[in-house]
């Protein structure tokens, strides 16, 4: 290739960054929505028509895989776990895009039936046409490459990995080591081996693999939060019913949001610092469009 | 017109049952189990006799195995030729077997042997258990037959998922069934898999020397109600075999010694009247005195005193042995108490939800073997979970309301700081704090502001243990990301806790 030619393809693709990115490309990931009610079916559906509708992410014939929080034996009101029926909305918005399966799981921390069993998504979801909630299968975890800043290679989910669209719903909650657990930690519950060991340099090693495992939309479960004694709770005192669902296209915004939820900075928060600090979404606040409903 | 064998159905009815109800001893999906394989346990009159022995106490959860012991009163071995699962796996395998019909056990070693349980039981170790023939076949099963065939299914499925693909969701349901129904959830090859598979092979290859061998020469349970038939009034007619024929002898599984029915063990299988060519034996109510065998009493009752009184001795000496790593289930108060229960069936090991109970091996002295310890690097005591107690066919492991259950304190975590990383390494971590169950949190940690080895200044969070709030549920030891030895560890002893050293104000500052 000559110099000129060179030159022109680097400079034009500068210019397409600079300007396309903005205004050629039709989603604007930095739009977040809020909703709030009573009713958490309605917000949660209100919450996603709010950034453009399911079918901006879904298209028919994808397979959706759906990530919530189902790692601890706890009730949903202990506010531990993703609420099912937040899970249960975004499911049939997928449906009603076309989606061809919806899969749900989540590699839990106590033993996986009982988790699946008091969080209530066992009920929820047990006749549910085309949604599968599915249990972890270890023969399923492959290593892949992410040459990151602290994790260079680690086991992650293939189901999550081939999903056409992978939507990921934490809770809000409180947590010992991070302060709060988001979206960004979330992804965790695809990891194989031995997690336990990320904890070490646990903001690189997340930035390392929400790089890889990209989140198309996120939804954070604020219907009710746990205040302290997380991830687990476990007391109803430590839990504040909020009644509110947060959805975006980005994910670092979206837990920059929720910070808020807790009366936190998202600069208090090192996982979102990081993960903003590698490119992976915005955090400011003020540079983010908000839509209430 | 054909008739039926009775004794043939039942067989294969309570074998039926008997698989069903161990299948069933493991979580589906509902807190609690109503039908378990502990009903075999609790309607089991050796288990009963050994209790009572033991604890010097009746208790009503033993209420079946008192029924049967009465109808053996009046009816005889019946348990044995009817009921009795193991019996009816030996009868199956007899088949297999070219017999060359030898006696190769002492008549009266039997006698000897449940003596020797009995008065060792009442002396306060109760070991039972090794011998009862119901615990042998749960215990094959538990240990080596249901995990070798899970693991067997789960390698299948594995094999199709390298072979398919994604595509093998396609008959997902079917395994789903499979493993919702049948399966157990986890593959666990325990320790002393083997030992348990040898006891149940041996039990089998006897057969070669005779037909029930196990049941006729050494089974305690079949001694003791063979005893107790002496006693009842439901016969085999005529006892002794007719001088025209004889066919009986051969027929006959267990009881004829020379041309006389031994009563202790006569099963009422009732082949000798289904197969009668002349239609003359009866099985019928009738007063008339036995024609017994004589035997020295006295001599068996003396012997097994004697090595009852000395081996339970001996055994006592490791019981109150302290072993720090000695961690029972939850609820087990009493390690004197639990011993003088457990029945060593294995139904709590296999139930336990994250394979925290294991078989005791050496734990503490051989006398431990087969007794659940728990094994907090390998699994942890599930929080909201109170299957063991649930199972436990003699109450060793008590049944407790989750709330109760919650709070039984187990051991006591302790963290060893030359392994935990943010003593040891000044590196963060704090997996145990996030997993620990208690809803307070009995794991906590200080902030301070250190500087690494590196040399910079660095937030570190150390943990600590509260230890009014431990259970020693073991989760913490279990999830300690450590790759060998955890940075935190449980220990039976409590002498760590505070009011061990200070002494107990009754108000805690801790909240």
């Amino acid at each position: 290739m000559e110099r000129r030619n060179f030159l022109k393809v680097i400079g034009s693709s500068f210019l397409f960054n600079l300007i396309g990115a903005k205004f050629v490309l039709p989603s604007d990931p930095k739009v977040l929505s809020v909703a709030e009610g009573k009713d958490y079916e309605k917000i949660t559906k209100d919450a996603i028509n709010a950034i453009g509708g399911i079918s901006k992410f879904v298209k028919p014939d994808d397979v959706v895989v759906i990530k919530p929080n189902i790692g601890w034996d706890r009730t949903p009101e202990q506010s531990a776990n993703t609420h099912p029926l937040v899970v249960k909305a975004i499911a049939e918005e997928c449906i009603k895009a076309g989606a061809k399966r919806v899969k749900i799981f989540d590699r839990t921390c106590n033993d996986p039936r009982r988790c699946y069993e008091t969080s209530g998504f066992n009920a929820v979801f047990r006749n549910m046409r085309k949604v599968e909630l599915k249990h972890i299968e270890y023969e399923r975890f492959k290593n892949v490459k992410l040459n990151g800043k602290f994790l260079k290679e680690w086991e992650l989910y293939d189901e999550a990995l081939n999903a056409d669209v992978f939507i990921n719903v934490p809770v809000a909650k409180h947590h010992g080591l991070t302060t709060l657990t988001l979206a960004l930690k979330n992804v965790m519950g695809i990891m194989g081996g031995n997690r336990g060991y990320i904890h070490r340099d646990i903001e690189t090693a997340l930035a390392d693999i929400n790089s890889v495992v990209k989140s198309h939309l996120t939804i954070i479960d604020a219907t009710r939060i746990l205040l302290n004694h997380g991830p687990q709770g476990g007391d109803l005192k430590d839990v504040k019913v909020l009644n509110r669902v947060v959805a975006s296209a980005d994910i670092v915004l979206a837990d920059a949001y929720a910070t808020t939820f807790f009366g936190k900075k998202p600069e208090e928060i090192s996982i979102t610092v990081e993960a903003f600090k590698r490119g992976l979404g915005e955090m400011r606040l003020s540079n983010a469009k908000v839509i209430k409903v | 017109m054909k008739r039926l064998n009775l004794s043939k159905i039942s067989q294969f009815f309570f074998l039926i049952l008997f698989l069903f109800l161990f299948v069933n001893t493991e979580y589906r999906g509902k807190d609690e189990i109503s039908l378990a394989i502990n009903s075999f346990f609790r309607a089991n009159p050796l288990v009963l006799f050994s209790y009572i022995l033991s604890n010097f106490s009746f208790t009503w959860i033993l209420f079946p195995a008192l029924l049967l012991t009465f109808f053996s009163f009046f009816l005889g071995r019946f348990f044995c030729g009817w009921i009795c699962p193991l019996g009816t796996t030996i009868d199956f395998f007899s088949k297999f077997f070219r017999k060359k019909e030898k006696r190769i056990f002492h008549p009266h070693l039997k006698y000897y042997l449940l003596g020797f349980l009995l008065f060792v039981s009442l002396f306060g170790i109760n070991i039972t258990g090794l011998l009862d023939p119901i615990a042998i076949l749960v215990r094959f099963l538990t240990f080596t037959a249901f995990p070798l065939f899970g693991d067997i299914v789960k390698s299948g499925w594995v094999g199709l998922y390298e072979i398919l693909g994604e595509k093998r969701d396609s008959i997902a349901f079917l395994y789903d069934f499979l493993k919702s129904n049948i399966l157990p959830f986890r593959e666990t090859i325990y320790p002393l898999a083997f030992v348990s598979f040898f006891i149940f092979i041996v039990i089998l290859i006897l057969e070669k020397f005779e037909k029930r061998s196990w049941c006729r020469n050494l089974c305690p349970l079949g001694t003791l109600l063979g005893l107790l038939s002496k006693f009842s009034i439901f016969k085999r007619l005529p006892q002794n075999l007719c001088k025209d024929c004889g066919d009986c002898k051969s027929i006959c599984p267990t009881g004829f010694e020379k041309d006389l029915l031994q009563r202790e063990e006569c099963i009422l299988c009732m082949d000798c009247e289904f197969k009668c060519k002349f239609k003359r034996v009866r099985f019928n109510i009738a007063m008339k005195p036995d024609i017994e065998t004589s035997f020295s009493k006295r001599r068996v009752f003396i012997t097994s005193f004697i090595t009852g009184y000395f081996v339970s001795g001996v055994f006592k000496f490791f019981r109150d042995g302290h072993d720090s790593r000695l961690l029972r289930p939850p609820g087990v108060k009493d390690e004197k108490v639990f011993l003088q229960k457990c029945v060593r069936c294995g139904e709590c090991i296999k139930i336990c939800l994250k394979n925290a109970l294991y078989p005791a091996v050496f734990t503490n002295g051989f006398y431990n073997l087969f007794t659940p310890i728990l094994i907090p690097r390998k699994g942890y005591c599930e929080y909201n979970c109170t299957l063991c107690g649930q199972v436990c066919p003699t109450k060793a492991i008590p049944q407790l309301p989750l709330e109760t259950k919650r709070k039984e304190v187990i051991g006591i975590a302790v963290f060893d700081k030359n392994h935990c990383l943010p003593y040891a390494k000044k590196v963060n971590c704090m997996v145990c704090e996030e997993h620990c169950p208690v809803p307070k949190k009995a794991i906590r940690f200080e902030v301070v502001y250190e500087r690494d080895y590196d040399g910079k200044m660095k937030e570190l969070k150390k943990p600590y243990v509260v230890d009014e709030l431990c259970i020693g549920c073991g989760i913490c030891e279990y999830i300690c990301p450590l790759t060998s030895k955890a940075g935190i560890e449980v220990f039976k002893s409590k002498e760590l806790s505070r009011s061990d050293i200070y002494g107990y104000n009754g108000n805690s500052k801790i909240s």
